[in-house]
């Protein structure tokens, strides 16, 4: 019929159908016991739904509006008891290593009750991925410690995650675009580490999380090859928090701004530099950065899609409630085939968004950074070594062995098309799941009428959260050029992306 | 706005645009904490003291004698800068235009007359639904001295702030509805805390349990609808002039701060894709105004179908607005969702009023089934 040869050339043309056959294409790799913990865990989370986030929900964000500069103790406390915390931190490092894929779905569950608790939990996964996909073992491995140690006394131990600056917020995600953004966060190589000073704006959950890994530029006039990668710790001298941003939505997770003046970072706080670049990847700076953050996005993203599903579910919810309690002239909303199309249109969101993180999570385990843990002997492995195995194998993550190695696997030989794919459909899902979130929500408001513009009602909150998740981890204009960049101009020569500017000679 | 096309229109979007700028620019986040920090009463004083919330009134009334054009002139200059204290003029005059077209001149000269500050000219009324649509209305009977009502009222925009409301009730035994008005300081009617809600939040709206409350009835008997209708038809248009404004605050203040602020080394502005979003919002905002004219002078020229126009610029103009306030968001990036600045407000009011008169989707089956009637 058509030989083997030609079957591979006519696959490669654009559209490419291993871009858009990954889960077809993962089903084979995907470890069977993925299903069930996935299961356990979406299950797990529904019971801390019920017990704690739902009836804290609302009075919390009630709370925040009395009060702009509550911080949420009491609720870390109570995910920190749940072992939230540690769930997803692989077992090499002492956490309880359940599949990262499976975070997506906690996310889902969490998001459908309240997407600003989701984020007090869940943005601390957020700061440790930026830890892990530096490879920097010796550093993570250190601070990871605490975060356990957190967990065991009662203490939660967060880590929160630092890039956006005043006058730079898009510039700093992009190598493209950094060169010609406005950063002002400086580190000055000193004996011994590096001196900070700078501020770094709207970080997540600031005020409330121990350790920050945060971002610098040993040279603001050529930052694409002088950023850094660094951890400061909470009570630091020279680091303080400045505003706790008084936000629309998302109210229960504060909004910090945190200032570095003549902070000294010492070196065995340093993640990544250009000392460690040379050291264990052998590649340009501002390709490691690159590569850094296109795989520590295309796991956040594809959470960021999760929470907009799960937004988006919590209305389909709501509404759904509403519509079966409430007559309408004479006749229950449900029974409206207006309403029944509207609620339909709304659970077809729903199912595309899960769709949409579904195969993100596919293309990071296939061809991304969950790669390795995902490979069915590694998962079983990891799964069912007993945990004195890997408190004996913990001094090695502390040897420059094991950094060299995984910054080699990950920074210096992963492949660019596994990094343009996993990448773009990342962000193709964090687009798609924030903009269906916005829609449920609205769409909810308008088949509650003025019910639904109450507080108490809770679906004008989903509405004031859900448009955080249009901005944050790259506002979606950038994340559709990332989309861009990764999965359609690879196959015409003649694409640029951020170029304009350059045109003009900016 | 397009109907700006004699000195008199220039008069009133002058006034509004310096009552805006200098009274409720300084105080937006200030009364957006309501109902956790207190009302700005003094607003609501110099508003009363420039005619605002009498303006359809005519002077033998106690008003100003204006239209819907320069009620909706008025109400797209205020909310452009912060839509609370359009809606709240927005929901009196819709109660005072249905007691206009209920005959009952009288009540309100007796209001206008004996008002002792702007509390006694406000009259409050469930202007975020249509009555028809309720299944339980307060019930209304005959007591000693005239009429009495009980039952509950949700969501009585201006209770808290107004002294008195104008409540649609079903009489026992007849269909429809009627209005009636109610003294809000009776002891018989119990007012809750201050609803928190999406938007408009310096508006306050309360819901509310009357137990044989006395009451005056106002107009016929079962004739609630067609009072209900005939004003609603009219404020069509202050409506969608109250979202105009919103989109016009939106796109104004995302302009400026995308001329200011830079990516890649420029201006955000000069960004194709900026271009696109900023093209949108002001394409939208164009069209909208061009509504809410058209709407106006069909109104006031009582030409055919004028009441099909206003209703479909309300549904447009509102549903518009959603769309730009978001993208007014999106313009500021991470600044546009706090609230130092006015866009995360815009797009909560912009929401909130999408509900005016009633949900979007009974408004549009009830507009195609007016169109269908009508032919």
């Amino acid at each position: 019929m058509i030989r083997n040869s030609e079957v591979k050339s006519i696959l490669n043309r654009f559209p490419k159908f291993g871009d858009f056959s990954i889960g077809l294409e993962y089903a084979p790799r995907l470890p069977k016991g993925i299903i069930k913990e996935t299961k356990e865990i979406v299950a797990y989370v529904r019971k801390f739904n019920d017990e704690v986030v739902r009836p804290n929900a609302l009075p919390l964000d009630r709370k925040t509006h009395e009060d702009p500069d509550y911080l949420p103790y009491d609720l870390m406390k109570k995910a920190n008891d749940w072992g939230l915390y540690t769930m997803w931190i692989p077992k090499m490092f002492g956490g309880k290593g359940k599949n990262l894929p499976s975070a997506s779905f906690a996310i889902e569950e969490m998001a459908s009750a309240c997407v600003g608790i989701a984020n007090v939990v869940m943005v601390h996964y957020l700061g440790f991925s930026s830890l892990l996909t530096s490879f920097n073992m010796r550093v993570t491995n250190r601070i990871i410690k605490d975060v356990l140690e957190g967990e065991k006394n009662g203490g939660p131990c967060l880590i929160a995650f630092a890039i956006t600056e005043p006058g730079a917020g898009t510039d700093v995600e992009d190598m493209e675009l950094v060169d010609r953004g406005k950063v002002v966060c400086r580190a000055e190589r000193v004996n011994g580490g590096y001196v900070i000073n700078g501020r770094k704006v709207f970080i997540s959950m600031g005020h409330v999380s121990e350790w920050t890994v945060f971002y610098a530029y040993t040279d603001l006039k050529k930052p694409s090859q002088a950023m850094i990668e660094l951890v400061v710790r909470k009570g630091t001298r020279g680091f303080s928090l400045g505003r706790h941003e008084d936000k629309m939505g998302q109210r229960v997770c504060p909004a910090s701004e945190i200032i570095f003046d003549d902070c000294f970072i010492p070196d065995d706080q340093v993640l990544i530099d250009s000392y460690s670049i040379k050291k264990f990847t052998g590649r340009s700076q501002e390709e490691v950065m690159m590569k850094h953050f296109d795989m520590l996005a295309s796991s956040s993203k594809a959470g960021v899609c999760a929470m907009g599903v799960g937004v988006a579910r919590g209305a389909l919810e709501e509404a759904l409630k509403f519509a079966s309690e409430t007559e309408v002239k004479g006749k229950l909303l449900i029974n409206h085939e207006w309403a029944q199309c509207l609620l339909a249109e709304m659970y077809k969101n729903v199912v595309l968004g899960r769709l949409a993180y579904i195969e993100a999570n596919n293309a990071n385990s296939h061809r991304g950074i969950y790669e390795m843990l995902q490979m069915k002997p590694i998962f079983y492995y990891l799964k069912y070594m007993p945990k004195s195995f890997f408190k004996m194998l913990s001094p090695m993550l502390n040897m420059n062995m094991t950094t060299w190695a995984m910054s080699t696997m990950y920074l210096h030989m992963k492949k660019s098309e596994d990094v343009n794919l996993t990448s773009g459909t990342s962000s193709l899902a964090k687009v798609a799941g924030s903009d269906l979130g916005i829609r449920n929500c609205q769409l909810a408001m308008d088949l509650m009428g003025e019910a639904g513009l109450r507080h108490d009602q809770g679906v004008e909150k989903r509405l004031r959260d859900s448009k955080l998740l249009q901005i944050y981890e790259g506002s979606n204009q950038m994340n559709r050029v990332t989309l861009f960049k990764g999965l359609i101009a690879p196959f015409f020569s003649q694409a640029r992306v951020f170029n304009e500017g350059r045109e003009d000679g900016i | 706005m397009i109907i700006l096309l004699n000195e008199e229109m220039k008069s009133f979007e002058d006034l509004a645009s310096s009552f805006a700028s200098k009274e409720l620019s300084p105080h937006r986040e200030e009364g957006d904490r309501f109902p956790f920090g207190p009302f700005n009463n003094d607003i609501l004083a110099k508003a009363h003291g420039v005619g605002f919330l009498c303006i359809t009134l005519s002077e033998d009334l106690g008003g100003i004698g204006q239209g819907i054009s320069a009620l909706c002139v008025i109400l797209e200059c205020l909310c452009r800068m912060d839509a609370s204290l359009g809606s709240i003029i927005f929901t009196s005059t819709l109660s005072q235009e249905i007691i206009i077209r209920a005959g009952r001149e009288d009540v309100l000269r007796n209001i206008t007359s004996s008002a002792g500050g702007p509390k006694d000219l406000l009259i409050a009324f469930p202007a975020y639904s249509n009555p028809s649509e309720h299944s339980s209305l307060p019930l209304a009977t005959k007591g000693k001295n005239g009429p009495m009502l009980s039952g509950a009222v949700n969501y009585l925009v201006l209770a808290g702030i107004a002294s008195r409301a104008l409540i649609p009730a079903r009489i026992s035994g007849q269909d429809g509805y009627s209005f009636f008005l109610v003294d809000l300081s009776d002891a018989k009617v119990k007012i809750s805390d201050p609803i928190f809600s999406l938007g408009l939040h310096a508006c306050p709206a309360a819901d509310v349990k009357l137990n044989n409350a006395e009451a005056t009835l106002i107009g016929n008997e079962g004739e609630g609808k067609t009072y209900f209708e005939d004003a609603s038809n009219m404020m069509n248009a202050a409506a969608a002039a109250m979202s105009l404004g919103i989109m016009r605050g939106a796109f104004e203040d995302a302009l400026a701060y995308c001329n200011e602020r830079e990516q890649g080394g420029w201006p955000i502005v000069n960004w194709s894709e900026m271009k696109m979003i900023l093209a949108d919002m002001a394409i939208k905002m164009n069209i909208a105004n061009m509504a809410v004219s058209e709407a106006c002078h069909a109104i006031e020229k009582k030409t055919y179908g004028w009441n099909v126009c206003a209703k479909a610029a309300a549904l447009h103009v509102q549903e518009s607005a959603c769309h730009v306030t978001t993208d007014g968001i999106q313009a500021l990036g991470g600044y546009g969702y706090m609230k130092d600045y006015g866009q995360e407000k815009r797009f909560r009011d912009a929401q909130q009023m999408k509900t005016l008169l009633g949900s979007s989707p009974m408004r549009k089956i009830e507009f195609i089934d007016q169109l269908n009637v009508e032919g």
